[in-house]
Parts: structure tokens; C-alpha cells; sequence
């Protein structure tokens, strides 16, 4: 049997300014060594997203100017994105796309756009102040580590429903404050972990692929291809 | 001059005095003193001179020098700030360093200057002309996003309304707002308006400004430069004063080319050294140097295009490129691709704050095209060697040919034994560094200064 992986690349023309698309190269570099094939396509403006069309989406994070336009286009998707959230297909999600998966966020001038409020999150602004730097947290259910780097204005406060991808050890994360990082619902997962979090961190990669590879082919025990895949990261 | 003014020019002129002659420096420190004593001390230095602002993310520093050298076959003295210290107090040590105009006449300065830093030297000069070169992303940890960067710059371009702005064409942000000031566009115009695509789905600053939809192009020449227009509300490309009609030939060490009709080489590679020089014929067209002086201009000063020159490392020919961004880093793969000959590739990243300390941008840099160029081994390391590691890992480099050397000491003393003549180096600025001073302990670079 052959297996494949349909990879959304939400805004990828407008949402990639840290190296997000690193996500989608790691995929695809982690899915060969099993044989997996992995295909992605670029869904913006005015395009249609159909949820059954894919297994995978990356959202990435972007500047403010283009986050506003995104922000009102992504309205449009609102009904087939949470369609793909609920059939537990996984998406990574990073800064202004992770924002904008929640209820709201409030941007660099102060004005507060909606989001999808397909997780319960919502974003406050800072004031003249961003957390830079590296960043070190640790996922309670896994006992996993993941490190990366922050740069982020926006102030993220979790809802109901979701959990934090990791305790913070080293850095800022959500907010500052209370020591979360990310967002998880179900196989989706949301962070401020700037670019490529799956390229640092091959074992949150390995996690999220076969999340996707079990979602869609649940009759398929991935054992066996689990112990094959070699782990990177940096 | 106000006698503070007086008392600043001679402190910093006595301290660049001092730094130079017992301490072997001097760029920006005599610049400090002074400005601590009069921060107005710049506009006084300025009166005798007619300013030209050389700003933009990438290209600074060589479209700063061409134009001096085109200037160069017009006036006897131009003076610049050849040390790439383009912050205020870079600029005051420039004018401090420099001789008076002679008396009832004005001299000519071209100042390569910070994007952030271009309001206050307005505040301080009046320019009497602007060059812009393009807006990309760069550390971000920096500065921020490209609208925020260009505002930043026509915030100061403001201030000087008379000022002519000599912008390049081919970027869309440069159309994107009304100024006061008399503007002239340059740009590329070597293929004709037929085509309809639009950028690779990663590149920056595809919106239309006008109506925020994606923006289209006819051609591109690289990242989000081009022949631009929007399908939806028809902004577009404004007409270009000054365009290179051709290209001819493109190396990693020479390109030729047509502007306005007349056939022009540089002894360097990459279209965005293309358009560097074409930014130095416009303003030199501005200013009334004809075409033969600035072919004249363009050829008789090799030692411009030094940032690629190349080394003699035990019979290799080794060329090191700064690499900073994703679209500097795709031109250079870009460049690569235009060699001829077999080379060894070196990476080698580091992350302290003049590298940018994040290193994410380097999973936007098109290196999936090296496998398929003809690059017998290749070599990665640095303080972040495990991050661009594992990016030619994921890129498709095969592990055979692929070794891993964090210390930049052993990859030095690697290249002797390198299976190919040539060899590029890529390198962070702090990296770059290092190895040019491990050359130079190594007696492979001579003549340096510290």
C-alpha cells in the first residue's frame, strides 16, 4: 500500500515570513524515509479550501500588514477549517496563524480582529515591548522537549478546551506570565515558536506526520515505520 | 559654526587623530565624541557638501561605491563613507576624517546610510538626492517588517522634499506612496510584457498596495522585483527613466550587459549587482556624466567589487560571500549556478547579533537547487553548524559527499585537501569574519588591516 500526505499551505504566499515553509520540507524529508509521498499546495486569497482535499496544513506567520488582509480572507475558510480541525487532521500553526485560529487578536495599532475561534485562545497586544529570544518547554504528556525562538508582540491567553503545547523552561511563551506555550486541540497545535518548530525539533515533526498518516489511514498500524524513521534536529 | 560646534569638530578630529595613528582604527569612536558634544555638529559639517543618500536593504555599500566612482570622472573629490559605518555617528567620523572643501565651493558626499538611521541624518543634512535600492526581509529581530522599514526611510525622505528620488523601478513598494519629491525610476527591461505569473509562493512583499490582492508580474528578475502589475486594479510597473535592455552574459565573475543601449561589464556577478550598477548610471545620469564616463567608470576600479574577491588558499581559488537573508542568499545561489567549472561548497552559520540571532531565514533560502549543481563536496559548520546541517540534509545533499566541521579553524584547514580548484564559502558576517582572520593568521590574506 502506498501512502500520502496532502499538505494546505495556508497563505503561503502571504503567511511565510520566518521560515515556515521549513515545516513543509522537513515533512516531506521525514515521509521519504518511509516512503510516504508528501505533495503541498498553496491556498490564499480567494481561493477555495476544501477540508477533504487535505491530511496536513501549515499556517505560518507574517507580517502585520499582510495578517490583516489574511485575517478577513480567512473568514471565507472559517466553516472548512474547523471541518478539518474536528476530523482531528493535524495543523501547525505558527505566530500571527496561530492567533488567528483563536477569538481574537489585537495587532501593532491596536485594532482587534477576529479570528476563526476554532480554538479558544485569544491575543492582547503589548505595549512598545516584544519577547525575543531563544526558548526552551516541555510537553507534559510526552515528557518531549522542544526549543526555538520567539519574536512576538502579540500576548496569548489560553481558553477552554485546549492546553499548552509545553511548560515553559526557558524564554516567554504565551505571554509572559503564566508559563504556558502553543495551544493544542486535538491534532491541531498552535505556537509562537518562530519558522521551522519541526525542523528544530524532529521528534515534534515525526509526532505530527504520523498524527496525519493515522487520522487518515486508521486501519493501518505504523508500528513498524515509526522505529524506521531517523530523528534530526538542531 | 557655533563654537560648540567648533569644540566638537576638533575633539573628534583629535581623537580620530589619535585612534589612527597609535591605535590602527578609528571608525565610529571620534564619531561618539563628537556627537556627545554637539549632536548638531553634522549640520555644520554638511553645509559644504551636496549629499546623495545612498539606503535600501541590500546592495548599500557597492551601489554607494559605484556611484562614487562614477561621480569620480566628474568631480576630483568625493567623499564617502567607504567603511560601511552607516549609522549618525559613522557619518560624523566621515566628515570628521575628511579635508574642507576649498573655501566658496561646495564638495560632494555619497552616504551609504542605515535604513532607520536616514530620518536623523536628514534631520542633520539636506541631501539633494536619494537612491534606493530595494526592501527585503532582513533580521527581523532588527527592524521590523519592509512597510515598516520603508516608512522609516520616506520619513526621512520627507524632510527634504526638493531632494530627487532615484528609486528602483522594479520594486512595488517604492510605487506604493505619494512623496513631495521629484522621483525617477530605474529597472530591468529585458524581456517584454507578455507573461502573466506570479512570485514563488515563499517570497515577500506580493501585495498590491493599492488594493491588497497579489500582485502579477510580466518577468522577474529575483525575489519580488520585476515587470509588476495587478490583474484587479491595474496598478503596475511606473515608466522607467533609466532601464538595462539586456542582459548578455551573466558568471559568478563578470556580467554584461546593455543600458539605455550602451554596452556595460562588471567584474562581478549577480543580477543584483546588475542593478546596483544601474542605480550608479542613473544618478550619474542625473548629475551629467555621460555614457562613455560611466562605462570609463565602471571599469577602471576592480578593487570596488572586493566583498567576492578571491583567495589563494594552497592553489584553491576560495571566494567567500556574506550571506544574511533569503534573498541575498538565493542571489548567491543564483550566482552559483552560473559556474562553470566543479567547486566545493562551503556553509557556515553563525547566530551572534551581526549575523541575526535567529536563524530561521535559512529555511527560505532555495538550497534544494544545490544538489543539482556540480559541486563535488560539501562542508558546513560554524557556531549554528547543526541548523544549516541538517538544511543540506533536508535540501537533498548526499551525506557521502557532506561533512560536518563546527570548528572554523579545521574547515580552513580542510580546503588544501577539497577534490575541486574552486571553492565558495557562504558565510554570516561574524563567520565571514573568522575565517578571514584565520586567513590572515595563516598568512593566505596579506596587506589586511585590523
Amino acid at each position: 500500500m502506498s501512502f500520502s500526505i496532502r499538505v494546505a499551505h495556508l497563505y503561503g504566499d502571504l503567511m511565510n515570513t520566518y521560515g515556515d515553509i521549513g515545516n513543509i520540507l522537513v515533512l516531506q524529508f521525514y515521509a521519504k524515509q518511509i516512503g510516504v509521498t508528501v505533495t503541498s499546495k498553496v491556498v490564499s486569497l480567494e481561493e477555495d479550501f476544501q477540508a477533504d482535499a487535505y491530511d496536513f496544513a501549515v499556517f505560518g506567520g507574517g507580517q502585520d500588514f499582510e495578517q490583516s488582509i489574511v485575517a478577513k480572507d480567512l473568514q471565507t475558510k472559517k466553516k472548512e477549517l474547523i471541518k478539518f480541525i474536528e476530523q482531528n487532521k493535524p495543523l501547525v500553526a505558527v505566530c500571527g496563524g496561530y492567533q488567528m485560529l483563536g477569538k481574537y487578536y489585537v495587532d501593532a495599532e491596536g485594532r482587534k480582529l477576529p479570528g476563526i475561534s476554532a480554538m479558544n485562545h485569544y491575543t492582547e497586544q503589548q505595549h512598545e515591548h516584544r519577547f525575543i529570544g531563544d526558548i526552551l518547554i516541555k510537553n507534559a504528556a510526552t515528557g518531549q522537549e522542544y526549543h526555538g525562538f520567539e519574536n512576538h508582540q502579540g500576548v496569548t491567553y489560553l481558553g477552554e478546551n485546549e492546553h499548552p503545547l509545553g511548560k515553559v523552561l526557558k524564554g516567554y511563551g504565551n505571554n509572559g506570565t503564566d508559563g504556558t506555550e502553543g495551544a493544542v486541540y486535538k491534532n491541531t497545535t498552535g505556537t509562537y515558536f518562530h519558522g521551522p518548530i519541526m525542523a528544530r525539533n524532529g521528534n515534534f515533526a515525526v509526532h505530527m506526520m504520523f498524527q496525519a498518516l493515522e487520522t487518515k489511514y486508521p486501519d493501518t498500524d505504523f508500528t513498524e515505520m515509526k522505529n524506521q524513521v531517523q530523528i534530526s534536529g538542531y | 559654526m557655533s563654537f560648540k560646534s567648533n569644540l566638537a569638530t576638533m575633539a573628534g578630529k583629535s581623537s580620530y587623530w589619535f585612534l589612527h595613528n597609535f591605535m590602527g582604527g578609528g571608525s565610529s569612536l571620534p564619531g561618539k565624541i563628537t556627537t556627545k558634544i554637539d549632536p548638531d555638529v553634522l549640520h555644520e559639517m554638511g553645509k559644504n557638501y551636496d549629499v546623495i543618500i545612498v539606503s535600501g536593504t541590500n546592495g548599500k555599500t557597492l551601489t554607494t561605491a559605484l556611484i562614487v566612482q562614477v561621480l569620480q570622472e566628474k568631480y576630483d573629490k568625493v567623499l564617502t563613507n567607504k567603511t560601511g559605518s552607516n549609522m549618525v555617528q559613522g557619518i560624523v567620523s566621515t566628515f570628521l576624517e575628511s579635508s574642507r572643501p576649498t573655501a566658496g565651493k561646495k564638495g560632494i558626499a555619497v552616504l551609504e546610510v542605515d535604513e532607520a538611521n536616514v530620518k536623523p541624518i536628514v534631520e542633520q543634512l539636506r541631501p539633494k538626492m536619494f537612491v534606493l535600492t530595494n526592501i527585503f526581509r532582513d533580521q527581523l529581530d532588527r527592524y521590523g517588517e519592509i512597510y515598516t522599514t520603508y516608512q522609516k526611510i520616506i520619513d526621512g525622505i520627507k524632510l527634504a522634499p526638493d531632494a530627487l528620488v532615484v528609486a528602483n523601478g522594479d520594486e512595488a513598494i517604492f510605487n506604493s506612496k505619494d512623496l513631495p519629491n521629484p522621483q525617477v525610476y530605474y529597472g530591468i527591461k529585458h524581456q517584454a510584457a507578455t507573461d502573466d505569473r506570479k512570485a514563488a509562493p515563499n517570497t515577500d512583499g506580493v501585495l498590491c498596495p493599492v488594493c491588497q490582492h497579489i500582485i502579477h508580474f510580466h518577468y522577474i528578475t529575483y525575489a519580488n522585483l520585476g515587470d509588476y502589475f495587478c490583474p484587479h486594479c491595474g496598478f503596475k510597473r511606473p515608466d522607467l527613466k533609466f532601464s538595462v535592455n539586456e542582459i548578455s552574459a551573466k558568471t559568478p565573475t563578470n556580467s554584461r550587459f546593455m543600458i539605455d543601449g550602451h554596452a556595460y561589464q562588471i567584474e562581478i556577478g549577480g543580477t543584483y549587482n546588475i542593478y546596483n550598477a544601474l542605480a550608479a548610471y542613473a544618478v550619474g545620469r542625473e548629475v551629467g556624466i555621460n555614457p562613455t564616463q560611466i562605462k570609463h567608470a565602471f571599469e577602471t576600479n576592480q578593487r570596488i567589487f572586493g566583498r567576492q574577491e578571491e583567495i589563494n588558499v594552497a592553489g584553491k581559488e576560495v571566494t567567500i560571500i556574506l550571506v544574511k537573508n533569503p534573498v541575498g542568499t538565493n542571489q548567491v545561489i543564483d550566482l552559483l549556478a552560473t559556474e562553470s567549472e566543479p567547486f566545493s561548497f562551503i556553509g557556515l552559520l553563525n547566530a551572534n547579533y551581526a549575523d541575526g540571532i535567529d536563524t530561521s531565514w535559512i529555511w527560505d533560502g532555495e538550497f534544494e537547487r544545490l544538489p543539482n549543481m556540480n559541486i563535488k563536496q560539501f562542508e558546513t559548520g560554524g557556531k549554528r553548524y547543526r541548523d544549516i546541517t541538517l538544511r543540506l540534509q533536508v535540501a537533498g545533499v548526499p551525506a557521502e559527499q557532506h561533512r560536518i566541521q563546527p570548528d572554523l579553524e579545521k574547515v580552513v584547514a580542510d580546503i588544501p585537501n577539497m577534490p575541486t580548484k574552486k571553492v565558495y564559502i557562504l558565510a554570516t558576517y561574524t563567520a565571514m569574519m573568522q575565517v578571514r582572520a584565520i586567513l590572515t593568521k595563516k598568512g593566505y590574506i596579506k596587506g589586511v588591516k585590523k
